[in-house]
């Protein structure tokens, strides 16, 4: 048997270190016992989340039966227009956002990023649908959101599954703010001139680069990164 | 209170106030669960152990529940889904329950390599309900291997039927007219440390000789509980001034009574009441006799029928309020959660209890090594300290969801300058990166 040179107490014979002070145990005459059961099981067992089923199921009725009062009111109500498919659509999009994540509390990030993008052009759809606009929805809406959706998946991979420095995210933020906006422009620019040329974007683009260059300065030298830390509290 | 069975349902009966409270503060990433375990002096065979299990069960119909959330208050049914079914051990005792996963049980069954444990959901039973099954469970267990042991020192017989006295609510039964309410204790040393992450729980368990321990504790002429809250009050006095805080703050731990060596009752449900000894170190330091004697002296003075009587019927009426009553389960939880927070948690620097010595007949004493017990996670990343005696050997387990071991280590420590051998285990693996 070993004892801990610093706390005075017997180890367990397969113990490597004092678990009270982690002094490691050094034992010419007895070294570690590997060959016998440790006192306590290796094996760690899993928390799996719970899934929130109640609230979900309590949502879901919410979102449906605003959804159905609506549709019903629709037909009394201004029945010439089809005014309700806002609100239909608006709950769908609703419950896309919510419901999915309340029943499965392991899902992927990225998947439920898709999911929204994905309620997002949904939504959009619908509203085309009241004002016939099928054109402008494919030529215009459904781009900008699917660029705008791609540069949130980026996003999240970015932010979400590696942690980030607040700076480095805010850099980043402002980075695709930019290139979000420079985006808008290109399909606007397209869908109404057929050609691109940039004008306002461009300057949006700029002032987000002239916010990011002090930030990254900062990130980059570690005297600065420090005192920004001091005076910040990060 | 339980319903009658003629209908052909199964029978209900409404939490009692414990068990309401404990409820009322389970969180997806808390619950108050504790663990009982005994170390055999054979392998464990698995399936002699699931028969047992099964054969236990049913003789303790208050551990083969499961919780609903009725529309104002927490109940009880009987849960019928199959189960409960014994896993091999993991390294991270005490993990939250669920109270619609896993069939719903409230108790579950480990076992690795010599030891068989248990994990009892709090709002069911407390310690002293949960030794008794736990008794009656080794007990079926070593028949199954074989051995003859007879239904003594507090084993139950799984063949008669269960008796209802055993699923009372005692508080309810024994609840006066005059109310105590204890004020609401001043903050207290919080003890608290840097959070592993969830879920872990770090477990250290300290083994001493019961005659040395029994002796040093005599020659203060106090008791062995009294003993090592006084020690563990000194250790966390000083380590509270170690860490020089601007103020420093009373130190008061929780200490469960049994109230069924009060009040007798044969319920195997909850049946207990904290007590808070406590130093304020404000109004000049302590020696550790000087704690003892006001460990001694408090415990003493405070622990009688008349006012554990008195403090009960507080919290019974709690749970028979008419207006309370109609306030609904949703908003009541988060109401409860703060009162405990105020009055169960910030007042206290830690829990300690000691159960006291697991007594068996001689023919099942033969197969059994050691008793452990661990308290699981608290609400704050703070130790909880629990103690169970068997044999020769006190089993005194510090556990908690925090890196540091400062409260575990001065207290063994502490034990050895006193001339108490000590020798230690632990589910730490990894040396922790807040090395010294
Ligand atoms: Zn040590």
């Amino acid at each position: 048997m070993s004892y801990c040179v610093n706390c005075g107490v017997e180890l367990d014979d397969t113990a490597r270190f004092c678990p009270l002070c982690h002094t490691p145990v050094v034992n010419p005459n007895q070294p570690v016992n590997d060959a016998l059961p440790t006192p306590f099981p290796e094996e760690r067992g899993e928390v799996p989340p719970a899934a929130k089923r109640e609230a979900a199921i309590l949502l879901s009725a919410m979102l449906a039966s605003a959804a159905v009062c609506c549709g019903v009111l629709n037909l009394f109500l201004h029945p010439s227009r089809m005014w309700s498919l806002y609100v239909i659509g608006a709950a769908v999009m609703l419950w896309i956002w919510l419901v999915p994540p309340l029943l499965d509390r392991g899902m992927h990030l990225l998947l439920r990023l898709m999911l929204d993008v994905g309620a997002v052009a949904l939504y959009v759809f619908f509203i085309s649908l009241d004002l016939n606009g099928w054109t402008w929805y494919a030529g215009l809406a459904l781009p900008i959101i699917l660029w705008g959706g791609s540069l949130v998946l980026l996003l999240g991979l970015l932010l979400r599954v590696n942690r980030r420095s607040l700076l480095t995210t805010v850099t980043i933020l402002l980075g695709s703010l930019g290139a979000f906006l420079v985006g808008v422009e290109f399909f606007i620019d397209h869908w109404i001139a057929r050609a691109w040329e940039p004008t306002w974007s461009i300057i949006v683009l700029a002032i987000c680069a002239g916010l990011m260059i002090p930030l990254l300065v900062v990130r980059r030298v570690p005297a600065l990164r420090e005192e920004a830390r001091r005076r910040f509290h990060l | 209170m339980a319903k009658d069975n003629k209908s052909g349902k199964p029978e209900w009966y409404p939490l009692d106030n414990a068990g309401v409270l404990y409820s009322a503060i389970q969180k997806e990433r808390y619950s108050a669960i504790y663990r009982f375990s005994a170390v055999m002096e054979e392998r464990v065979d698995s399936a002699a152990l699931q028969r047992a299990v099964n054969r236990t069960m049913p003789r303790f119909p208050s551990f083969g529940v499961r919780i609903k959330k009725g529309a104002f208050w927490y109940y009880c049914e009987p849960n019928s889904s199959p189960g409960p079914f014994i896993r091999e051990d993991i390294s991270n005792p005490c993990q939250p329950v669920r109270f619609r996963e896993d069939g719903g049980w409230l108790v579950r069954f480990y076992y690795y390599e010599r030891r068989i444990s248990i994990e009892v959901f709090h709002a069911i039973s407390d310690g002293g309900g949960a030794l008794v099954f736990f008794k009656t469970l080794l007990a079926v267990y070593l028949r199954e291997l074989g051995y003859a042991v007879p239904n003594e020192c507090g084993i139950l017989d799984v063949d008669q039927p269960p008796k209802k006295e055993e699923r009372e609510d005692a508080y309810a039964r024994y609840a006066g007219k005059r109310v105590l309410r204890a004020p609401l204790g001043e903050k207290a040393y919080p003890n608290t440390g840097t959070p592993e992450p969830f879920y872990s729980l770090n477990v250290t368990m300290g083994f001493l000789p019961l005659d040395i321990l029994k002796e040093k504790a005599k020659s203060y002429g106090v008791s062995i509980t009294e003993y090592l809250t006084a020690v563990l009050m000194k250790v966390l006095v000083e380590k509270q001034h170690r860490e020089r805080p601007r103020r420093e703050r009373p130190v008061a731990l929780a200490i469960p009574i049994n109230l069924r060596a009060w009040f007798p009752s044969k319920t195997l449900r909850n049946f207990i009441l904290t007590v808070r000894p406590c130093i304020d170190p404000s109004l000049g330091s302590y020696t550790f006799e000087e704690i003892l004697s006001q460990v001694h002296h408090y415990l003493r003075l405070n622990i009688n029928r008349q006012q554990m009587q008195a403090m009960l019927t507080g919290n019974v009426r709690f749970t028979t309020n008419k207006i309370l009553r109609l306030i609904p389960v949703a908003l009541k939880d988060p109401v409860m959660s703060l009162s405990y927070h105020l009055a169960g948690v910030r007042p206290y620097t830690g829990t300690y209890t000691n159960p006291g010595a697991f007594l068996v007949p001689q023919a099942m004493g033969r197969h059994i090594r050691r008793m452990e017990v661990i308290l699981g996670q608290a609400t704050l990343p703070r130790v909880h300290c629990a103690s169970i005696s068997y044999g020769n050997e006190m089993e005194i387990t510090f556990a908690g969801t925090l890196k540091e071991t400062d409260t575990e280590r001065d207290f063994f420590r502490f034990l050895v300058r006193e001339g108490i051998p000590v020798k230690v285990e632990s589910n730490r693996t990894a040396c922790s990166e807040l090395m010294f």
